[in-house]
């Protein structure tokens, strides 16, 4: 595993970096500024997306025409809790690149124009996502969670972004996009005159405190959720439950719990309803992780006429392993394979970023990693008996179906 | 730049090998000459059936993934019309239980009527998943029926229809075995961190006593020329109506191929792609637009697509994109705009070949066109490519007289 080594820039902004031989680099500005710190629909990912459409000296074009030009990707993901902005290039475009990004990141201007164009565009694409049956039961699962007004539970309409205001875009800039409330991970070919580099870059950032992000209450969650798709030839199935955030003690064990029940290709519920039955083409079984919660997410999507048996077979699973310790080669195979996980993803210098991001947002030590592994290794079967008893409570979980029938549970 | 050795076993199987100095993990991709190419026109999505059938046991092994999941690994397969390609990726330690897997694959498969029976409905719900319950689903379907009139590409790898899937029989698919799954229709391509004499026994040891049949020559009917437009139109219930014109094109492995991926990256290569500057952006008439090819071993297709904005009427988003082909003679790519698609090209190569897998991956895929070097070569091609070449082959390439058109009228 690369080293890392964390520095703190002149600003404030901590950088992370995570050196690899090779040609190619990685730079990622992470920013607490995911969709909980809205209060506006859509600003959030606005702002971020809208950074490379247009800076004080150079236009959307002249950005990403040099961008294209010098081979760089640029790319932002947001999530509930975090905007990351990535760059990735080849060392020898690193100076250019970068000078881009602090354009991008420190004068954005966020034009009425550009922002008419995003978002007309992303209207259309989440009318186009919402016509899809698993889209729908993602913002319908997320919303019988934690409610439907909940940071971590709302969605809005595509409607609603012919209401976004500039003003609102560059009052959430102002906010959160500022060296306190930010750090970096810079992966890849990495030397000291790239250092200097995004030191510079990063110092042009506003040091001022940052909005804190409101504490979230977590609310009664629902237990069934029903959107009609009609016509659909498959229902999307989502189960699950609130539980905790990656901090808590019993994160590791309900990760374990749940790629036992869904989290490889030869998993219980694999097994179950793709290979037994043949409802499904998948089933997937996750702990999801957010800065102040985390819950189990179990997710398929399954032919029409097997939807309420396959709900029916997803409990019985979860109760199974309430009831009967898992054999130890089972065990085993699901360790090795959390295991193998770790070990594929910082295989290369892109993976071991994504892998440094979430340590980093969780607040762990870098070498943290290497006790979770450790845990993973000395879990045991009476363990995962005791966690799932804990936890898979079924009266507890939150049923949601997006299909072209109602569920007869759910009456 | 990605240094490997070849060398072919006495039964005939290709194996090219590459010592990684940095990584830890090992990668070993089978990749076989047979795809939905080789099928029978009333068995289509065969191929792919059988893809998913190689993981219900062979006579040693009866469950294909525990095996690796248990070395730490990962393991899966995909089809295309030209090949399919199975892939492992494990610490490098473990490298031989990836290889005893495989060697068990060639020729050890075991087939019953139960596993057949219950893959085909895992098959149809894919089927239904990814093509049927999505909106624009049955694009490639309907396009490549249009596109092709007697080359098996006109069917996709899914097959034409689920009742193919579901009248296969196992005969069938023992006698489809027994003419594609031989070590000499087969490429082994291992990428680890392993000296290269260490690979070669290994490869030898666990594949050279494998026996083989003759290859399987199927003569695949050449498809003629077009030399008229072809239009389908259709109604669905998607949320946009969308237009997709495909154009018939050379090889994957031809010069062509080179030329044309330059010019649909003038069109469509980032976000400074003149389709996206000019239709998403300035004229607002799309809210997305791309350019790609098919990019297969024998003749392609040349894609052009977009969604449009409500407000855009179809014939007005056709005429653009025209007037955008067009363009491509009248206003040629600048000098910096042949530089830009150039080194892009350079930068995406070097991103592909970041991990182990991929090294394997690309290893198989170049030794499959029949010309390896590519590997390495392709990025001189691409420099190589001039203007005036782009500019000659759109004049050839987008004439209506070789078009197929497909709109999608939304309900």
């Amino acid at each position: 595993m690369p080293e890392m080594l964390t520095t703190q820039t002149a600003v404030g902004a901590r950088l992370h970096t995570l050196p690899v031989e090779g040609d190619v680099c990685r730079v990622s500005f992470v920013f607490r500024a995911g969709t909980a710190a809205q209060s506006i629909p859509f600003s959030a990912s606005a702002t971020a997306n809208l950074l490379g459409e247009g800076s004080r000296d150079m236009s959307s074009k002249e950005i990403s025409d040099r961008l294209d030009f010098y081979g760089s990707y640029f790319g932002v993901e947001i999530d509930r809790d975090w905007s990351v902005v990535t760059f990735c290039m080849l060392r020898k475009f690193f100076a250019p690149t970068m000078d881009i990004a602090r354009r991008m990141l420190i004068e954005p201007v966020f034009s009425e124009k550009e922002l008419a164009t995003y978002a007309a565009k992303r209207k259309q694409s989440l009318i186009i996502e919402r016509s899809k049956p698993a889209f729908k039961a993602r913002e319908l699962f997320a919303a019988s969670l934690f409610g439907p007004h909940h940071p971590y539970g709302v969605s809005s309409g595509p409607e609603l972004y012919d209401a976004l205001a500039r003003e609102q875009i560059v009052d959430f800039y102002d906010r959160f996009y500022l060296a306190s409330n930010c750090f970096v991970v810079a992966s890849g070919a990495i030397g000291e005159a790239e250092q200097t580099i995004i030191e510079q870059t990063v110092s042009g950032l506003p040091v001022r405190p940052a909005a804190e992000p409101e504490t979230v209450e977590v609310t009664d969650s629902q237990r069934y959720g029903f959107a009609l798709h009609e016509g659909a030839v498959q229902s999307a199935l989502r189960i699950g439950r609130v539980l905790f955030p990656r901090n808590h003690p019993d994160f590791v064990p309900m990760q374990i719990v749940a790629t036992t029940l869904g989290g490889y290709f030869s998993s219980r519920l694999v097994k179950n309803l793709r290979e037994k039955r043949g409802y499904t083409y998948g089933a997937y079984a996750a702990m999801v992780n957010m800065q102040q919660a985390g819950y189990l997410a179990i997710s398929t999507e399954v032919a029409s006429a097997a939807t309420d048996d396959a709900i029916a077979q997803i409990v019985i699973e979860t109760e199974r392993l309430r009831q009967e310790k898992v054999r130890s080669k089972e065990l085993q195979t699901v360790k090795n394979i959390m295991v193998g996980e770790v070990l594929r993803i910082i295989d290369g210098p892109f993976g071991v970023a994504d892998v440094a991001i979430e340590s980093i947002q969780c607040g762990e030590p870098w070498d943290y990693l290497t006790s979770i592994v450790e845990r993973i290794r000395s879990f045991t079967a009476d363990e995962l008996l005791a966690t799932a008893q804990k936890y898979l409570l079924p009266e507890r979980f939150t049923i949601i179906a997006v299909a072209a029938e109602k569920p007869k549970i759910f009456d | 730049m990605i240094e490997y050795k070849k060398l072919t076993l006495d039964n005939g199987m290709t194996v090219m090998l590459h010592r990684d100095r940095v990584s830890e993990m090992a990668a070993v991709n089978v990749l076989y000459r047979v795809g939905a190419r080789n099928e029978n026109p009333l068995r289509t999505g065969f191929a792919h059936l059988f893809e998913h059938l190689m993981f219900r046991g062979t006579r040693r092994v009866p469950d294909f993934d525990s095996p690796v999941q248990l070395a730490c690994g990962e393991n899966n397969a995909f089809t295309t019309n030209d090949y399919t390609d199975f892939y492992i990726a494990l610490p490098k330690d473990n490298i031989e239980t990836a290889l005893w897997l495989e060697a068990d694959r060639v020729n050890g498969l075991n087939i019953n009527f139960k596993s057949l029976e219950a893959e085909k409905k895992v098959v149809i719900e894919e089927f239904n998943q990814c093509y049927l319950n999505q909106p624009y689903g049955d694009q490639w379907m309907l396009l490549r029926d249009m596109a092709y009139k007697v080359h098996p590409y006109r069917w996709a790898t899914i097959g034409a229809t689920p009742d193919h899937i579901r009248d296969a029989t196992a005969p069938e698919v023992k006698a489809f075995y027994k003419r594609y799954y031989q070590p000499c229709n087969a490429i082994l391509s291992l990428a680890a961190g392993l000296d290269y004499d260490r690979m070669a026994r290994l490869a030898e040891k666990w594949f050279g006593g494998i026996p083989s049949a003759p290859r399987a020559e199927d003569v695949l009917p050449a498809e003629p020329a077009q030399n008229e437009a072809r239009r389908v139109e259709v109604e669905r219930r998607v949320p946009s109506n969308a237009i997709t014109i495909a154009f018939r094109m050379g090889p994957r492995a031809g010069r062509q191929f080179y030329i044309c991926d330059l010019a649909s990256d003038i069109l469509a290569g980032g976000n400074s792609g003149r389709l996206y500057q000019r239709l998403v952006k300035d004229k607002r008439l799309f809210s997305s637009v791309n350019a790609y090819m098919t990019g297969e071993l024998d003749p392609g297709l040349f894609v052009v697509t977009g969604h449009l904005l409500p407000e855009t009427a179809v014939e007005q988003g056709e005429r653009a994109l025209w007037s955008e082909l067009e363009a491509l003679n009248s206003e040629p790519p600048s000098d910096y705009d042949m530089e830009k698609v150039k080194n892009k090209f350079e930068a995406n190569t070097i991103f592909g070949e970041l991990n182990v897998m991929n090294k394997a991956m690309n290893m198989g895929f170049y030794e499959m066109l029949g010309k390896a070097e590519l590997i390495n070569t392709e990025v001189d091609i691409y420099r190589s490519i001039t203007r005036e070449e782009v500019v000659a082959t759109a004049r050839e390439l987008f004439d209506p007289r070789s078009s197929s058109t497909l709109i999608y009228h939304a309900i």
